[in-house]
């Protein structure tokens, strides 16, 4: 394409700032991967060891800090509650948001601003900041120490955010193919599920990604609600190395690269269609 | 009403009312509780006589708070203004890159996210260890010659908002740069093909007709970036602590909210009161940013 | 006959059973020391050995996140039976809310502690006591032995003494003083250490507890003043240096002294078993002087006033003030314990912390300033912040703590 802006066949000044731009961005990516290697590195390293040479290679690579962490500490039991928890509070978040966006975008009725703004102040507003009334509500609602309270949590969480992204691909799909099903019989949840979302299916890919990292990686709600070591996650289970005095740095680093790999699996897998989901008419 | 405009109703609850339901519960009733609270004057944990705007006017009015409010608004619009024209106009900067298909891009696409992917606490810590005095980034100086530019980094009251914010920046730029590359991939082809052929220079090109095309992502990212800066909290908390050392000045509304209406061991026990205050203001000041922003931005949207 | 008999057999087997099935209590108890949840999982297993109707869990929450996490617990209805709180003025969140149960009556052998410990244990609302005392912390002066012994040194009395193999150090290449400015905490440790041998220690403290003397008095002035001497010989760019890596330093045997309280002792051996450390209290101003250290009361146990199991909450408490606790805490945490008769013999270094705390001082933003918002601690951290920095001179340090406290301590609105 003319507008690509090419390394070959170019004239000389083109090429000079070909190689510049490629420098800098070879030098961010030298800045992404140094610390993901140096925290994966660190978790083969004794504490006292990380701290004297913080950026020396380790000199064995057992495994003993990964099964310390994975089995006498209880990451193992930690991971897979954290994988649930996110997997259902994702499941939720797309369903309830993709359906409250189709309500809020697909319908011309006078509320509909009011209700899209609703679920907009969502992002406006910190959810910490109300920890203590909200801790009272899940008291009421008799859900402290359950999963399920920190699964609505994440869920409200995520809302907000989903219905403004998909509302805004939904907006978008011609009117006709709805004209279309229903005259094919359709009635108007045949319309989301078999017309509209199949349309928006690269936003989806896009909104998991930007919802389940933080629920992945929060550990805030988890340790508040969750008091019972057998429904802990892993997040929360990383604040047991932070001593009141003293950091278990080895173990931490080593609970940090068990933490980010699901995630770091998933983006990769993910990142064709979450980059497709950007590229397809996003931003409107 | 109509059976059609029954049924349609009908609809409508159906696919709303679920997710309204979830974020009225969990969002908005503790919201108002919180509003409700900051209209108490609080003994410990316990509320006390109702004073209406009394806590309002401690924040506003009365030191400390007041040092210490304005202190850290201040720290918020540094953190806005360096966000916006640092981080998004790199973001910009390699949108546009990608977009034009440099050498590797597909490659430097995905590279650019990841970041994103490490959770706060991870992120804090790296960088924390690379900014001692004696860790990585002062090490890097050293190598370049440049030794005489060592600083402590989170230590110094001038430089540790800005290196806190350095830090963000390369956690976050890769979001503003696919949502740009985006927006740049939107512009039709033929335009700037046509563009090009007449003989268009690249800036022109750039500022005449791809700026103002993308003007809805500007926007979004604006009123993202405005709500980030106004609720930033755990970058600072895992960087400098709570109580925005060195001397207050990483101090911004959601450290000193937080503080103010949990307590800390060191800086002393919850008010609850005038912490909810604090909330409020925020809420408030996030709402009406976030409104003002949309609105003025709504206005330079350019249509093809 | 037979019917009255098998019936009498099955009554009795019945009655035998509803005492074997004994009543199994689950109390929750709550700390904020992650680092020492096996040493007190060990001390767990005790207790449950001689009651065996009680199961004790032990939850260690963050330290930075403690509070929240009680007070979100407390205030909700739920919340741990047994759990680890603030003295002094971080108690009075939960007393004063009526969270906490007093303990006078149900554990009695409250009356045989100190008052020093038990200080941090009452409410000054209503003077009652909240917990039981388990720990004091002092603050001194770590020193390298080795270190030491190679150049040549002696334990320093007096400032100009400690300047001096200060000095020495520096001299041979080695980081004379780990300290550094980041963490704010640190630096009211290093008032804490080194101060009240300048500010007169209990007069002192006494005169502003009284009013009859603010901080901006020219002896807390000076006091501060003097920690400005410390810094050439603090790490290069010694503002952005963090507890961590003060520890580090020390521990690795690159830094002579570590001016700190008896809290690092157990990270210092259990990270280095081979450091030879050993401690001196803060240099006095001239020869003659007797050295004062400040001491604090670390914190307590106390019992949720809405727990339902209070009697088996109390039986733990009384373990909790017993010899065997303290002996634990002495010999498996290293700490100072503060039940009364607690064997030291296990541990040479905490009979030392106890020779010097005959001359105590309380560690004084800690134990007098930190009932309202804003603390004395939070004033003086963020202050030393900018003196240490070279901002601003020690006058206004006084200042600033001063104008803070003023807005909350009533003493001092007296004018």
């Amino acid at each position: 394409m003319t507008t690509d802006l090419r390394f070959r066949g170019a004239g000389p000044g083109r090429k000079a700032v070909v190689l510049l731009v490629e420098l800098l961005l070879c030098a961010y990516a030298l800045l992404v991967f140094y610390p993901l290697a140096n925290m994966v590195l660190s978790s083969f390293r004794s504490t006292r060891d990380i701290l004297r040479a913080p950026f020396a290679l380790p000199t064995a690579f057992d495994l003993a800090n990964y099964r310390a962490v994975w089995v006498d500490k209880g990451f193992g039991r930690y991971f897979l509650n954290s994988l649930w928890i996110t997997a259902t509070a994702m499941t939720l978040v797309l369903l309830l948001g993709s359906m409250a966006a189709y309500g809020v975008s697909r319908y011309k009725y006078r509320l509909s601003t009011l209700v899209y703004m609703l679920f907009l102040s969502g992002i406006m507003l910190p959810l910490k900041a109300a920890i203590i009334p909200l801790f009272i509500l899940m008291k009421k609602l008799a859900l402290v120490d359950k999963p399920l309270s920190v699964i609505l949590i994440f869920v409200a969480m995520g809302l907000p955010s989903t219905v403004f992204i998909l509302a805004g691909f939904m907006k978008s799909v011609p009117i006709d193919l709805e004209h279309a099903a229903r005259i094919d019989g359709c009635n108007d949840w045949g319309i989301y599920r078999r017309i509209v979302m199949p349309v928006v299916a690269p936003a989806i890919s896009l909104v998991t990604i930007y919802n389940a990292v933080p629920i992945w990686n929060d550990f805030f709600f988890p340790l508040v609600f969750l008091q019972s070591d057998k429904w802990k996650t892993l997040p929360v289970g990383l604040t047991s190395f932070f001593g009141q005095h003293s950091t278990n740095w080895s173990l931490l680093f080593t609970g940090l690269t068990i933490a980010v790999l699901p995630v770091l699996v998933l983006y990769l897998f993910m990142a064709k269609y979450f980059i497709r989901g950007m590229t397809a008419g996003a931003v409107k | 009403m109509t059976g059609k405009d029954a049924r349609k109703g009908l609809w409508i609850a159906f696919f709303v009312l679920p997710g309204l339901a979830v974020v009225f519960t969990i969002i908005l009733l503790p919201l108002f509780m919180s509003l409700f609270n900051s209209l108490f004057s609080w003994n410990q944990l316990l509320r006390g006589d109702f004073v209406g705007l009394g806590n309002f006017r401690k924040v506003f009015a009365t030191e400390p708070y007041r040092t210490r409010f304005f202190n850290a608004i201040g720290n918020n619009l540094t953190w806005f203004l360096v966000t916006m024209l640092v981080q998004n106009s790199l973001g910009l900067f390699f949108g546009y890159l990608l977009s034009r298909r440099v050498p590797g891009h597909e490659f430097f696409k995905r590279v650019i996210f990841i970041p994103v992917l490490f959770s706060i606490v991870a992120v804090g810590f790296l960088w924390g260890l690379y900014l001692r005095p004696n860790g990585l980034f002062n090490g890097f100086l050293k190598l370049l010659g440049a030794g005489s530019l060592q600083r402590a980094w989170l230590g110094d009251e001038n430089l540790a908002t800005f290196s806190i914010i350095a830090v963000n920046i390369w956690r976050w730029v890769g979001f503003p740069s696919l949502v740009f590359l985006a927006a740049i991939d939107n512009v039709p082809v033929e335009c700037l093909e046509a563009a090009y052929l007449d003989g268009a220079k690249e800036g022109t090109i750039f500022r005449r007709i791809i700026l103002p095309l993308i003007v809805p992502s500007i926007t979004v990212i604006t009123v993202l970036t405005i709500i980030g800066s106004l609720n930033v909290f755990e970058q600072i908390f895992t960087m400098t602590g709570l109580d925005g050392s060195p001397n207050f000045s990483t101090d911004t509304i959601g450290t000193l909210f937080y503080r103010t209406a949990f307590g800390s061991v060191d800086s002393g026990n919850p008010e609850i009161g005038v912490g909810s205050a604090i909330g409020v203001v925020i809420y408030a000041l996030t709402f009406g940013a976030s409104i003002l922003s949309i609105a003025t931005l709504n206005r330079k949207e350019v249509e093809l | 006959m037979r019917f009255k008999r098998s019936a009498l057999v099955l009554l009795l087997a019945l009655l035998a059973l509803g005492t074997l099935v004994a009543q199994t209590t689950t109390l929750n108890f709550w700390t904020w020391r992650p680092e020492d949840t096996d040493a007190y999982n060990k001390l767990i297993a005790v207790f449950e050995k001689a009651n065996p109707g009680i199961d004790v869990v032990l939850t260690a929450q963050k330290n930075t996140e403690y509070n929240t996490i009680l007070s979100a617990a407390l205030a909700g209805g739920s919340g741990p039976d047994v759990f680890q709180s603030r003295a002094y003025g971080g108690l009075e969140t939960f007393a004063q809310s009526g969270y906490m149960e007093p303990l006078e009556k149900w554990v009695p052998e409250l009356k045989a502690f100190d008052k020093a410990p038990l200080r941090g244990a009452t409410s000054i609302k209503d003077g009652k006591v909240y917990g039981v005392p388990f720990a004091s912390q002092t603050l001194f002066i770590y020193y390298n032995k080795a270190i030491y012994k190679q150049l040549g040194l002696s334990v320093p009395e007096t400032w100009d003494q400690f300047l001096a193999n200060l000095q020495a150090m520096k001299k041979a290449g080695v980081l004379p003083l780990a300290n550094g400015g980041k963490d704010g905490w640190t630096l009211e440790v290093l008032q804490g250490a080194i101060c009240p041998n300048f500010y007169g220690a209990n007069d002192f403290f006494d005169a502003v507890m009284t009013g009859k003397a603010n901080f901006q008095d020219p002896r807390y002035v000076g006091a501060i003043a003097k920690l400005k001497e410390l810094t050439p010989f603090m790490p290069d760019l010694f503002m952005g240096v963090s507890y961590t890596d003060m520890q580090s330093s020390f521990i690795n045997e690159l830094a002579g002294h570590f001016i700190g309280g008896s809290f690092e002792a157990g990270y210092f051996s259990a990270q280095n078993p081979k450091l030879e450390y050993d401690v001196f209290p803060a240099p006095v101003a001239k020869k003659g002087d007797k050295p004062f250290v400040s001491v604090y009361a670390d914190g307590n146990f106390s019992m949720n006033a809405g727990s339902k199991n209070k009697d088996a909450a109390a039986k733990f408490l009384k373990f909790l003030a017993g010899k065997t606790t303290g002996d634990f805490f002495i010999k498996d945490l290293k700490q100072v314990s503060a039940v009364p008769g607690a064997d030291t013999s296990t541990s040479p270094y905490i009979q030392k912390v106890l020779s010097l705390q005959k001359n105590n001082t309380p560690y004084i933003m800690l134990v007098g300033f930190r009932y309202q918002q804003p603390t004395g601690s939070v004033l003086l951290q963020a202050a030393l912040q900018g003196f240490m920095a070279g901002k601003f001179d020690a006058a206004e340090v006084g200042r600033q703590v001063q104008e803070g406290l003023a807005t909350w301590h009533a003493p001092f609105q007296k004018k």
